[in-house]
């Protein structure tokens, strides 16, 4: 990146944990989510004058509804932010979140801000359908067979990995049990404490027996998706749901979840004038495309691109969020590309963990951060994930 | 009488029939309470609940609807007995233990309302002895009511007083149980295991012995006493298995334990195999092994004299196959007594000695013969019960036959017919049957619950008026009851086969209206018996498939919605009364009546896809006006909220799983009318067309102009069948059949909220239907469903 005028960094990093889809965020709106890490991220740079915020970017996947009417100012005067600063919502489907830290980023690297939060919400149970409130196809996409993929639901194209690239059923369901193992670890271990702000979920219910609302409150501090009791064989006995003859089942395909993460990024004269220490330089983003019907080898094609425009070589890499949208594509990227398996997820991945669309490329960067202040041996750190339609996402940041 | 209504039922055990019964209240919108013990662990109502949420995984489902679990309240006797007091009757179905019975009865009896009725679903047990352990203020309102299982489906119920049960609380019974419910109530007596009970598992006594007398294979006499005898296909050892062999076992016991001083009570014995298979836990069906036993799909028998299961493939002697299809019982039996084969001899001894049994018991088990037959109909599904069979077969000749057997020791007893039997020319007259006890006839119940009934199920014997005709072609048939309702509104029945529909049922369809129309306040569809319409005659249309004629199958399609038509803007209304399957063609005439009045056990669905076809009778075009209709009600506007559903229904040639389901996938509309005894459903179509045509009836007005779907419908829809098609789960014909599916209720290739009239749509979903007759693979899908009569997925 030799025409940046400025480094950009990691100040602090806040995300809610991640639910199940309609399960305890069942009845919370995607923009107070947003409202909430917005606010815990601030809290956490002392000091900070909050008008000098250059721009609020936040990723989200089906932008419309509850999460729609560009969530992202929705979600920023919600927090109480001066209503100075701008806010914009970016969609890059499943890499929105680390796609909008990235964004903000490059403005600090341009100059043209000091002080920028990127961020990601996305509710999936605020979302009746998969692809929205609307699914409403172009008959174009079925007069051409070469468009026929854009068609093609996610399951499906994951189909399409495991078959082109001769993933088997019992390799993918290993990856989910692990993904569950090492995320019921990590959560025991309290690795997630740092980057987790609790929510408190506040639910209006009627009392029948009164006829009065009653409000109720629940802390939700942890995440919703790893489940110590996933077993082998438990996860061998679910039925393929894509394909009649197919290996993905619901057990090794990532979780619909909700949740929403915030990142504070700032150059280093934000960071020498609020005296903060950063935690990670962002070093560079790349997305790639690839085939629709097997978009989930789109990491296969991002991570060698932002590796070059970085110019780091691949056994520099010590952590990799690699998402797990489904364990069949997972695994493509992780054997095409000989990546380091220990190096990989070493908390889980989404299959265990959960995957709320366009928020997760934020919650896993600052799962990265906070790894890299748990760890002072790390140094480069990559979040990557596919991206339905075809696309691959590959983001890279350095411990500092 | 006055009215009586049961705002709430409560039932006690939760049990497999208690869960069950409870489920069927609920079917009828009757809310239940569903009572057990409490649990000291957890939910003190645990055991109740655990068995509400089983009901959804029973097959065949006692649920009509998924929603009906949610009407039935789970409770425990610790904590909820003050609820009782809501309850207008209570049903217990707990154990068939006369302490434990008793020991409830005390411990609720306080807890019921003065007036409400307290009645026991034992199938063993002495009513009479369980009133007497009743306290003294609940005997006038205890009674037994036997249901059979699985309730739902099984239609008699068998209603029991003791000697001081209220005579009017009885009746009021008897009609919540009919009408409400739907069930056939026979009025039995206090003796051990009533009426269908007793002869029923009298029946399978004689048939193991006589397996054993004239050593033949368990899987042998199944086929022997099954559909070639009339009688269900589990027949008499698959019956067993699927009853439960401890069941079947405990019920012989109680006949042992009551029964000592019957002539046949030395029967009243299980035979040493079958108390075996219960030693080695082979209990039937719920054990997975019984008589039979699955061994992959192979299904085994148990063979005594090896003691193995092997493979299950009997087969009934061709000669005696032959004999039984006779048309005269005369004939029939008469060649069966004559002829040697054992398979020929097996069955005439059986009807024999269940012929004896049931003259022997007549006087003090029944309150007269048609009670007898109709309990082995509605209880043990048999099409025809010993009486009627013995008087059809010729009465006397029959009553010598069994005398001179008697006295040659060949019948199981030695005890001779009573005298009456000698007496008489046949136990049924037209309106009356025979009660052994008085020696009078006996007509049938007055009870005005009855006069719902027009047509009844009468016994053979039994007189039944067939109406006047008013116009017939040969397929349909137009007629009247002649009574004050039906000199109104005639009836219009089919005589086709299944009620399939051809050109000259379109015909007869289109004429009964405009006769309607002139000459009457409305009409009803209705068919003496099951179905009411299987759909397109396939048979009439396949010469014309054969020959390509193209020009004439359009020109029958072309009739088919044209009748629809018909039907939807008669000027009188029009009521489809539906009972058992609708399919298809049958479906569209529902859909395109003025209104539907449809039984419960009503099976409705557009089938089409099944051979290759889309619905193309109006059904595809009114569910584009539908969908239009319903959107125009919402912010969005979007008819595509209701046609996904619709879609994948027709696209899955779903059937409704009651007349309550087809409501929810769409099938029914609001406003047709659900009932639950099939036997009210021409009196209360016959009622809804007088009141429709009360209230002014007009059709409305065709639909100005219907916003359709278009072409960003059929996309989003076709997305589905991309995914499935990849996927492996459906072929590409089904995909283009899907696709035609898709078109048709979206209303063609235009844009997406063009505004188009009924004719487009009908001529959309012809021409897609055309399109598709011209596919080999649909010609293919037709001819297999021809000749093979099932589906052929291609």
């Amino acid at each position: 990146m030799n025409k940046q005028i400025q480094d950009a960094y990691i100040v602090a990093v806040a995300r809610t944990p991640v639910a199940k889809r309609r399960g305890a965020f069942r009845n919370v709106r995607p923009d107070d989510m947003l409202a909430h890490v917005l606010r815990s991220v601030v809290e956490k740079a002392p000091g900070l004058a909050l008008n000098e915020i250059g721009d609020v970017i936040v990723g989200c996947a089906m932008p419309e509804a509850e999460q729609g009417m560009n969530v992202a100012r929705i979600g920023l005067l919600l927090a109480g932010f001066p209503d100075t600063i701008p806010g914009i919502t970016i969609n890059r489907f499943c890499s929105s979140g680390v796609n909008a830290v990235a964004d903000a980023a490059r403005r600090i690297q341009l100059g043209e801000a000091d002080v920028m939060i990127g961020a990601g919400t996305e509710s999936m149970s605020a979302m009746p359908q998969m692809m929205g409130n609307k699914v409403a196809m172009n008959p174009a996409f079925f007069e051409r067979r070469e468009n026929i993929a854009i068609a093609y639901g996610m399951g499906l194209t994951a189909e399409k990995v495991a078959q082109q690239y001769g993933i088997s059923r019992e390799e993918q369901d290993a990856l989910a049990m692990r993904s569950h193992q090492k995320a019921c670890a990590a959560i025991a271990a309290g690795r997630f404490r740092g980057e987790i702000s609790p929510y408190l979920v506040r639910e209006h219910v009627p009392d029948f027996g009164s006829s009065a609302v009653r409000v109720v409150e629940r802390l939700v501090e942890s995440d919703e998706g790893p489940r110590p009791d996933s077993s082998p064989e438990g996860l061998a006995k679910l039925k393929p749901i894509f394909s009649v003859k197919g290996s993905v089942t619901a057990g090794n395909s990532s979780q619909m979840s909700d949740g929403a993460a915030a990142v504070l990024l700032m150059s280093e004269s934000a960071l020498k004038r609020y005296n903060l220490t950063p935690v990670a330089r962002y070093c560079g983003f790349e997305v790639a495309g690839v085939p629709p019907e097997v978009m989930g080898i789109g990491p296969i094609a991002a991570i060698p691109k932002v590796l070059k425009s970085v110019g780091i070589s691949q056994e520099a890499l010590d952590w990799i969020e690699l998402n797990e949208a489904f364990a069949a594509q997972a695994l493509a990227v992780m054997k095409t590309l000989d990546l380091d398996p220990d190096k990989v997820n070493p908390l889980g991945g989404a299959i265990a963990l959960g995957h709320p669309l366009g928020a997760t490329g934020a919650i896993r960067v600052a799962t990265l951060a906070s790894a890299m202040q748990h760890d002072p041996k790390l140094r480069y750190g990559l979040i990557t994930m596919c991206i339905g339609t075809g696309m691959g996402a590959a983001g890279l940041f350095e411990r500092v | 009488m006055s009215n009586f209504i049961v705002r709430k039922v409560a039932v006690l055990g939760a049990g497999v029939m208690g869960a069950q019964i409870a489920a069927h209240c609920a079917n009828a919108e009757v809310p239940v309470l569903l009572f057990d013990l409490s649990t000291k662990d957890g939910d003190p109502s645990g055991i109740a609940r655990k068995a509400i949420d089983s009901l959804k995984k029973i097959e065949p489902s006692p649920i009509a609807t998924a929603d009906r679990v949610n009407h039935i309240e789970a409770a425990n006797y610790d904590q909820h007995l003050d609820k009782l007091a809501e309850c207008d009757l209570i049903i217990e179905a707990i154990a068939e233990k006369m302490e434990w019975k008793l020991d409830l009865y005390r411990k609720v009896a306080p807890c019921l309302r003065s007036d409400a009725i307290f009645a026991t679903n034992t199938s063993g047990l002495s009513i009479n002895k369980l009133a007497e352990g009743c306290p003294a203020s609940l005997r006038p309102r205890f009674c037994g009511v036997h249901f059979f299982n699985p309730p739902r489906y099984m239609s008699l119920v068998e209603l029991i007083p003791c000697h001081g049960t209220d005579a009017t609380l009885l009746d009021h019974l008897e009609s919540f149980l009919t009408s409400t419910l739907g069930k056939s109530v026979i009025r039995a007596l206090d003796t051990p295991n009533f009426v269908a009970n007793r002869v029923g598992v009298f029946s399978m006594l004689a048939v193991m012995h006589h397996t054993h007398q004239f050593k033949l294979g368990f899987d042998e006499v199944d086929a022997l006493t099954g559909p070639i005898i009339g009688r269900p296909k589990s027949a008499t050892y698959r019956t067993a298995d699927v009853v439960g062999l401890d069941t079947l076992v405990h019920v012989i016991q109680t006949m042992a334990d009551n029964l000592a001083d019957d002539p046949w009570a030395h029967y009243y014995a299980s035979p040493g195999w079958l108390t075996a298979l219960i030693g080695q836990g082979a209990l039937g069906q719920k054990t997975k092994g019984g008589i039979y036993r699955k061994e992959g799909k192979q299904i085994k028998v148990l063979d005594l004299s090896t003691q193995a299961y092997r493979d299950s493939n009997a087969e009934v002697a061709d000669e005696v196959a032959a004999l039984l299809k006779h048309k005269s019982a005369a004939e029939r039996f008469a060649l069966l007594r004559a002829n040697q084969h054992p398979h020929a001899q097996f069955l005439w001894a059986v009807f024999r000695d269940v012929f004896h049994y049931v003259a022997v018991h007549l006087a003090h088990i029944a309150h007269n013969a048609r009670d007898i037959d109709l309990a082995m109909r509605w209880g043990f599904g048999w099409n025809d019960g010993p009486f009627e069979t013995w008087q059809a077969a010729g009465w006397k000749e029959i009553a010598d036959a069994i005398h001179e057997d008697i006295r040659a020791g060949r019948a199981m007893s030695s005890a001779p017919l009573p005298p009456w039997v000698f007496e008489v020319s046949g136990v049924h007259g037209a309106h009356a049957s025979f009660d052994a006890a008085t020696g009078t006839l006996k007509g049938r119940s007055t009870l005005p619950v009855y006069q719902r009934q027009l047509f009844p199920e009468r016994v053979a014997g039994e007189q039944e008026n067939p109406g006047r005709t008013l116009w017939e072609n040969d397929e349909v048939r137009m007629w009247t009851l002649d009574d004050d309702d039906g000199r109104h509104v005639p009836v219009l029945s089919f005589k086709s086969k299944m009620c399939a529909v051809g050109p000259v049922v379109l015909d007869g369809i289109i004429e009964a209206v405009h006769r309607a129309e002139r000459e009457h306040a409305g009409l009803v569809i209705w068919q003496p018996t099951t179905p009411f319409c299987v759909g397109a005659n396939l048979k009439q249309i396949r010469p014309l498939l054969e020959a390509g004629d193209f020009v004439g199958l359009e020109g029958i399609v072309a009739k088919f919605q044209l009748m629809s038509q018909t039907l939807k803007y008669a000027q009188v209304p029009v009521v489809a009364a539906v009972n058992g399957l609708a399919l298809g063609g049958g479906c569209e005439i529902v859909m395109h009546a003025t209104r539907a009045v449809c039984a419960l056990e009503s099976y409705i669905g557009l089938v089409e896809v099944g051979v290759g076809l889309i619905p193309a009778g109006g059904g595809c075009k009114e569910f584009a006006i539908r969908s239009a209709e319903m959107a125009a009600r919402t912010a969005t506007n979007d008819p595509m909220n209701w046609l996904q559903g619709i879609f994948q229904t027709i696209a899955m040639g779903s059937v409704s799983k009651s007349a309550r389901n087809a409501k929810e996938l769409g099938l029914l509309r609001e406003q047709d009318i659900v009932i639950h005894n099939p036997k009210e459903l021409l009196h209360v179509a016959r009622k809804t067309a007088l009141s429709l045509a009360a209230s002014g009836y007009r059709p409305r007005l065709p639909p100005a102009g219907v916003p359709v779907a278009g072409r960003g419908g059929i996309a989003t829809l076709e997305m589905m069948l991309v995914n499935m098609r990849e996927g492996g789960m459906i072929s590409a014909h089904d995909y283009l059949v899907s696709k035609s599916v898709a078109t048709a209720l979206c209303g063609g290739n235009v844009e997406s909220g063009t505004l188009v009239n009924e004719k487009w749509l009908l001529d959309v979903e012809r021409s897609l239907f055309v399109d598709l007759l011209h596919t080999a693979e649909t010609k293919a899908r037709l001819i297999h469903m021809l000749e093979v009569g099932k589906p052929l997925r291609n």
